[in-house]
């Protein structure tokens, strides 16, 4: 049985909708189906919709529609419990240099050996769950659970651009140098987040990723 | 054209903000103190849209390389054209090579120095506001450095020179909210606590975010929710923490529960508290 979606003011110009309280596999797979849904719309007064793991937000002027008059327009999108309907089946790839500085601290506390971590974090095709954090940041998963730990007691202050990062159980490339807390065992010189690029963001939310390893 | 002469520790060019990326983590960005922007671009007979400096810290200077049409307002602050004081919020026609010296910010947070024919930087993802954690808008993704040219636009035709005065937008009292998502995770004393509570903007509080100092606000139930959309205003309380305002440059997903969202309406007010300042919250929705 399907839990109703529900539909919430996030503030005076903006929405919520939210279809689950725990995340899964469906459920995501339904909010981007939603999300495409209601941009295919191409309503004026939207300006953007942004997909997560168990919500979508759709961000409007309220100088321009009342949040009530959204809501009832997305309302039957939303609730037509449809899943995607073509979801992208490309595969990005990502090359990855497993030089990271966590490479060896994440073989210790998985009781792993290197070669093997490295095996398990490319021999898998993830999807990205959602965007955020940072610009072109993409949350991807699920993690081979022997790869699973947690993130670091204290974050980094400055993670380099392109650095391949695990946490709990998700794995990312973290576009820009940002703080971060995540696990860095590799890196690429793919481009995550670029303006000339439309959309600038390499991955988005339901897109499909695999890391390549290449020599160092 | 305009030379940074002297520029503060932080001053970047914004305008309304980038709308439309926030799928890809682009946050909007955009004046902090966007109702005083609307009314300088309107006093200066331009596009709402049209760019201009957001100057925050301290004092600095700027030179007009070319004859110009300003207005400054937002945070209250001393400035003066070639040794003469200025009023804010009042259109003022300059010849070239005037100096616009910002003295210091008295009140308030940002200065918005404003030029009739906006600020001409190029647009990036449709904005010209500057990001710096993305290192894009503005002049070259950065805060404005002593030295750097800026260029203006066109300036629209009908000004109605120095007669315009808009009327400054200060008011005081409480910050309206509405409910946040997560309202209901927080109880009666939870509630009453946040409405009763006199915050101060902590030093920790910038484009990204304002941390309130004041009280630590317990929320009830499982709060290890996932992360979701947040948006401007955004009340986010982290576990055991204190609030947190997610401002322009915020994050556009976070996983704390938002008991509340600042009112469009309040939005710049709230901008413009500076560190040190207090404040208290009324319920209106």
């Amino acid at each position: 049985m399907q839990e109703i979606p529900t539909i919430a003011r996030l503030g005076d110009d903006a929405l919520i909708v939210r279809f689950a309280t725990t995340i899964s596999w469906e459920i995501g797979s339904r909010v981007r189906a939603a999300a495409a849904r209601i941009r295919a719309m191409q309503i004026e007064s939207i300006t953007d919709v942004v997909p997560a793991y168990t919500t979508l937000a759709v961000y409007f002027d309220s100088a321009r529609v009342a949040f009530e008059a959204v809501a009832t327009t997305i309302a039957p999108i939303v609730n037509s419990g449809e899943a995607a309907l073509a979801e992208s089946s490309t595969i990005i790839e990502i090359p990855v240099r497993y030089d990271g500085p966590d490479l060896d601290e994440v073989a210790e506390r998985t009781g792993l050996a290197v070669p093997d971590v490295i095996a398990r974090h490319s021999s898998r095709t993830y999807r990205a769950y959602m965007s955020g954090f940072a610009p072109g940041f993409a949350y991807l998963g699920d993690l081979d659970p022997l790869l699973v730990v947690a993130r670091r007691s204290v974050p980094r202050v400055h993670v380099p651009a392109g650095s391949v990062a695990i946490a709990a159980a998700q794995t990312a490339v973290y576009p820009l140098e940002t703080p971060g807390g995540w696990h860095l065992i590799g890196s690429t010189t793919l481009r995550m987040f670029d303006v000339d690029r439309n959309p600038p963001a390499l991955i988005r939310a339901g897109d499909m990723v695999r890391f390549i390893p290449v020599d160092p | 054209m305009i030379t940074v002469v002297s520029a503060p520790p932080f001053a970047t060019i914004q305008d309304l903000g980038r709308f439309g990326f926030r799928d890809s983590g682009v946050p909007v960005s955009g004046l902090a103190d966007r109702d005083s922007g609307l009314a300088l671009n309107a006093m200066l007979g331009n596009d709402p849209n049209a760019a201009m400096i957001e100057w925050a810290v301290a004092g600095g200077a700027l030179r007009l390389e070319r004859d110009a049409t300003i207005a400054f307002g937002g945070a209250d602050a001393i400035c003066s054209l070639n040794g003469t004081s200025l009023q804010a919020r009042t259109v003022y026609r300059v010849p070239r090579s005037s100096e616009l010296h910002v003295e210091r910010i008295m009140r308030g947070r940002f200065l918005l120095i404003a030029v009739a024919g906006g600020i001409d930087v190029p647009l990036v993802l449709g904005s010209r506001s500057t990001l710096l954690s993305a290192r894009i808008g503005g002049v070259e993704g950065r805060r404005l450095r002593t030295g750097d040219s800026i260029a203006t636009g066109a300036s629209a035709s009908g000004i109605d020179g120095d007669s315009l005065v808009a009327a400054g937008s200060r008011i005081a009292g409480p910050i309206h909210v509405s409910r946040g998502p997560q309202s209901d995770l927080f109880d009666d004393l939870g509630w009453s606590k946040f409405l009763g509570t006199e915050f101060t903007v902590s030093n920790a509080s910038d484009r990204v975010g304002y941390r309130l100092d004041g009280l630590a606000l317990s929320h009830k139930g499982d709060v290890a929710m996932p992360s979701e959309p947040t948006c401007i205003g955004a009340i986010q309380v982290p576990n055991g923490g204190t609030p947190i305002v997610i401002m322009n440059d915020g994050p556009t997903v976070g996983g704390y529960p938002k008991i509340a969202v600042i009112c469009k309406s309040e939005i710049s007010r709230f901008a413009q508290l500076a560190p040190g300042e207090k404040l208290s919250f009324e319920l209106t929705r």
